[in-house]
């Protein structure tokens, strides 16, 4: 271990122990990279937390990553609509820094927006949120991910391209498995004041289905709220962009009727329940959640035509009866982030063994020759990238 | 083609036997011209190879399988003897994704085309690989969809095309390119395994997306899922003009950034704009020379012009710099019509204050019904002597103009250059760049001998405009995908990101027989 320590100390990193593991806080990117060589030269189990991340212990005989100190926000530039951003920042301060700038990230579950950049691609949610038209897709426009043997891949920041596989998303959803976040260029929206309208819907599944009927008619809307209130379903709901917002409430408007005569801002703002889970789920799991007894919010993020994110809660139950109820009909745990399914989707689509393989191509295979004790926070995986327990 | 064509050999036949006993009669042959024609698909250099009568990378073989479970069949039969499989869809690939650089197998994904499952309600349909683009779109319409993918290739393209080169529809800033239509696809691997990705939230790394784009170097599609929606029932369209194409640049940019979805949003270079306005009334005409170029005219003028690149391309900036932007939106529904014109106008006051000057429907409305044409156009400018080819790169707002500037300077003395801007984005926008430069004698008069010289001026035009977009920091390829042509300046593009390429490829093709020689892989 003290050669380890060492050798982590001359990446210029800092180094302590921690439990039976090593936290280490690199100063910089390159010294992320040195620090991961090194860790991953030892099959070490990894962590990374960022800014703003929840606290987690080192693994028994690996190491923590502590990105705080790479937050630096290098630009932002709000004509194109991006920034640069290093992976420890926190995205509240993201955001802030882009306000200042007259832009924004746009609507976010609350889990994302307490913990770090690079918790935010590498999680479960990829960095994907809204756009419009109906459509999802990542924030992250470019990635600079540290390899196992250090050094720094990253991808041309164009809007679109066509030069094979996305490797963003090796990096992307990947909870530091296959390479460490380090920097991204992150996609901006214009800042400009949202359009809302409210409306009233006998229940909750039949607010889920108005809300799913106007996403398929591509008039998606950015956040929404429902919640059961005085034996009905409120349906607050909001429309960003300084161009299209009035003219996406206008035709919500002819879709669903006149609205209420309430000012629908404070609803859809209105934080969720802090007694909710976090899912990504479909309109059908949604609306099935949305009929169970007992169910009392939802609120609605990175609405698209197939479903949304969402936090889901029931009137009385416990958190953990909560994510029961969303997982039966094929939500998808996002936070609590101790509820959440740790291992890759891959092995559910035929692609266990090119999962294994590829974990040993890059190099980011871990020693389980000894059987370790698990780690104090729960299921956390190895090698994960990590978030914020906080919903909001 | 003039050349004999030439007979199969002794792998051939013995693959072909081997195929046909494993997959039943008629579904594999080496006869001579089915190897021809999955010898090449549609990029420049190997137009310049059939203009000569060469096909100097036949397929050992071709075998046509009617299921994914036969494509599993053919690649684990592939693997066990070694042999290159080349998946091949219908040959519109520009890049040389499809051309059996290794010979081996030519894996014709066609009669992967069984009717669509289409579920408007959920806005999904499922569709084989094989699936021509124009019946595709023909058979949704019937059922009152759209999948909004519109490429120039539509004719003559597959939905495994599409998906293997991340491909662009002429109206992609509406509904997405096909990575962003694509919601789950069914695919065989190198191994012979067959994965199918969820159309459902999935934990991990985006199986899709990774599959996605992969030109057949990692897994061969099959099947896919993607996204549809309801036919338009509503079309505004509209030409705008800027004093220039930065002022048009600016234009697009606003629209987009205000979060308005136009399905057409085209910026055409000043010579396109003339180009364009042909036919209409009060606007320039087109001066001789680059008549001569863009229309493939008075083949033995073309060639001397051609000669001389430097000076048409002086020429072309000294046109009026004024710069036409065509725009468009589409509604659904009842209210599909004004939906449309609502959003229309509201784009027409943004470009307006970044000085555009509307124009009214009509060139919106002749850039519709003309859209296809332009690559029907390329085959009299090959016949006379020249060659034409496509670059088609992006970059974000911040650097788009500095892009147009470089490329241009830098292809400017191999070849006389166009661009038009299209598939915009909020961050930005893709440059589609043509160019035309001397290939040699026209077709029945070329040898060898000119067709090296022809290469070495297509190479070193490739080289110029490439290099100039690295240098620029814009992305190789927006949807032509890499293939053969420019897998060269691929690390300049990934950087250490190649060690990822090379991993995934380790992991889903580790005997290395899927497509060998793309992708650098």
């Amino acid at each position: 271990m003290n050669e380890l320590r060492d050798d982590l100390a001359a990446t210029g990193s800092a180094v302590v122990a921690e439990g039976a593991g090593l936290r280490v806080t690199p100063p910089s990117v390159a010294a992320l990279g040195r620090a991961v060589a090194v860790l991953r030269g030892h099959l070490l189990p990894v962590r990374v937390r960022g800014n703003g991340d929840a606290p987690v212990e080192a693994p028994p005989g690996g190491a923590l990553i502590e990105l705080t100190a790479l937050d630096r926000i290098a630009s932002v530039d709000a004509a194109t609509g991006i920034a640069r951003v290093e992976a420890g920042c926190s995205v509240a301060a993201l955001e802030t820094a882009a306000r200042r700038a007259g832009a924004t990230l746009g609507p976010l579950l609350p889990s994302v927006r307490a913990g770090s950049l690079g918790a935010w691609l590498a999680g479960p949610t990829r960095g994907e949120r809204g756009i419009p038209g109906a459509r999802r897709e990542t924030a992250a426009l470019s990635v600079a991910a540290v390899l196992a043997d250090g050094r720094l891949a990253e991808s041309r920041a164009a809007p679109r391209s066509a030069t094979g596989p996305d490797l963003d998303h090796l990096a992307l959803g990947g909870s530091g498995r296959l390479c460490v976040v380090a920097a991204a260029w992150i996609r901006l929206f214009p800042a400009a004041p949202p359009a809302y309208a409210a409306w009233k819907a006998p229940d909750l599944a039949a607010a889920i289905g108005m809300v799913q009927g106007l996403c398929a008619d591509r008039i998606a809307p950015a956040r929404g709220m429902l919640r059961l209130q005085d034996g009905a379903a409120l349906v607050a709901l909001s429309w960003e962009g300084p161009g299209a917002a009035r003219l996406q409430r206008g035709r919500a408007v002819r879709a669903l009727g006149e609205p209420l005569a309430v000012d629908a801002g404070p609803e859809v703002r209105a934080p969720p329940s802090s007694r909710g889970v976090e899912v990504d789920a479909r309109w059908e799991a949604l609306g099935a959640f949305a009929r169970r007894r007992g169910a009392a919010e939802i609120a609605l993020y990175g609405l698209h035509a197939g479903g949304a994110f969402a936090v889901l809660s029931l009137a009385e139950e416990t958190v953990e009866e909560c994510a029961a109820a969303a997982r039966g009909p094929g939500a998808r745990l996002v936070a609590p982030r101790r509820l959440r399914e740790s291992g890759p989707s891959w092995p559910e689509m035929g692609a266990a063994a090119a999962w294994d393989r590829l974990v040993t191509a890059l190099g980011t295979e871990e020693d389980r020759s000894e059987e370790r004790a698990p780690p104090a926070t729960g299921g956390a995986p190895p090698g994960a990238q990590h978030g914020s327990e906080k919903l909001r | 083609m003039t050349a004999p064509l030439r007979a199969a050999g002794p792998r051939g036949r013995a693959l072909e036997r081997d195929l046909t006993a494993l997959l039943g009669p008629f579904a594999a042959s080496c006869a001579p011209a089915d190897l021809w024609a999955m010898s090449r698909d549609c990029w420049p250099r190997s137009l310049l190879w059939t203009k000569t009568g060469i096909a100097p990378h036949p397929p050992d073989v071709v075998v046509w399988p009617a299921s994914t479970e036969e494509v599993a069949a053919v690649v684990r039969f592939a693997g066990e003897r070694q042999v290159p499989v080349v998946p091949f869809g219908a040959g519109s690939g520009v890049c040389g994704g499809a051309v059996p650089l290794k010979g081996g197998i030519a894996l014709d994904l066609k009669r992967l085309s069984g009717p669509p499952c289409v579920d408007l309600p959920a806005r999904t349909v499922d569709v084989e690989a094989g699936m021509n683009g124009q019946r595709l779109e023909e058979l949704l319409g019937a059922a009152g969809a759209t999948l909004g993918h519109f490429p120039s290739s539509i004719y003559c393209s597959t939905v495994g095309g599409w998906l293997a080169a991340r491909s662009a529809g002429q109206l992609s800033s509406r509904y997405g390119k096909i990575e962003d239509i694509v919601l789950a696809v069914e695919a065989v691997d190198g191994t012979g395994a067959i994965l199918r990705t969820q159309d459902a939230p999935s934990a991990g790394p985006d199986l899709t997306q990774i599959l996605v784009g992969s030109e057949g170097t990692l897994a061969i599609v099959t099947k896919a899922r993607l996204r549809c929606w309801p036919a338009p029932t509503g079309r505004w369209m509209r030409g705008v003009r800027f004093a220039s194409v930065q002022a048009g640049m600016a234009g697009i940019r606003s629209v987009m950034r205000s979060g308005l979805r136009p399905a057409v949003a085209r910026l055409y270079d000043p010579l396109d704009t003339l180009l364009a306005a042909r036919g209409g009334s009060g606007g320039h005409a087109v001066p001789e020379p680059l008549r001569w170029v863009v229309e493939g005219a008075q083949a033995e003028a073309l060639r001397l012009a051609l000669r001389a690149p430097l000076v048409l391309n002086r020429l072309v900036d000294a046109l009026p710099a004024s710069s036409l932007l065509i725009l468009g939106f589409e509604g659904e529904g009842a209210s599909g019509s004004a939906d449309a014109r609502e959003e229309g106008e509201a784009a027409l006051a943004l470009v307006a204050a970044e000085g555009g000057e509307d124009l009214g429907p009509s060139p919106g409305e002749k850039w519709l019904a003309n859209r296809y044409k332009i690559s029907y156009r390329q085959s009299p400018l090959f016949s006379a002597g020249a060659f034409v080819d496509t670059m088609e790169v992006a970059t974000t707002w911040d650097r788009l103009d500095a892009l147009y500037g470089a490329v241009r300077h830098a292809v400017a003395s191999h070849a006389f250059v166009m661009a038009h801007f299209s598939h915009a984005y909020l961050e930005g926008c893709s440059i589609y760049f043509t160019f035309v430069g001397l290939a040699g004698a026209p077709a029945g008069a070329s040898d060898h001998e000119d067709l090296e010289e022809a290469e070495e001026r297509y190479d070193a035009c490739w080289n110029a405009a490439l290099s100039a977009a690295c240098d620029s920091g814009a992305t190789l390829s927006h949807h032509h995908g890499v293939g053969v042509h420019k897998q060269v300046f691929l690390p300049r593009e990934h950087g250490e990101g190649m060690r990822q390429l090379r991993a995934l490829k380790q992991a889903f093709d580790p005997r290395g027989i899927l497509n060998p020689g793309k992708l650098l892989l």
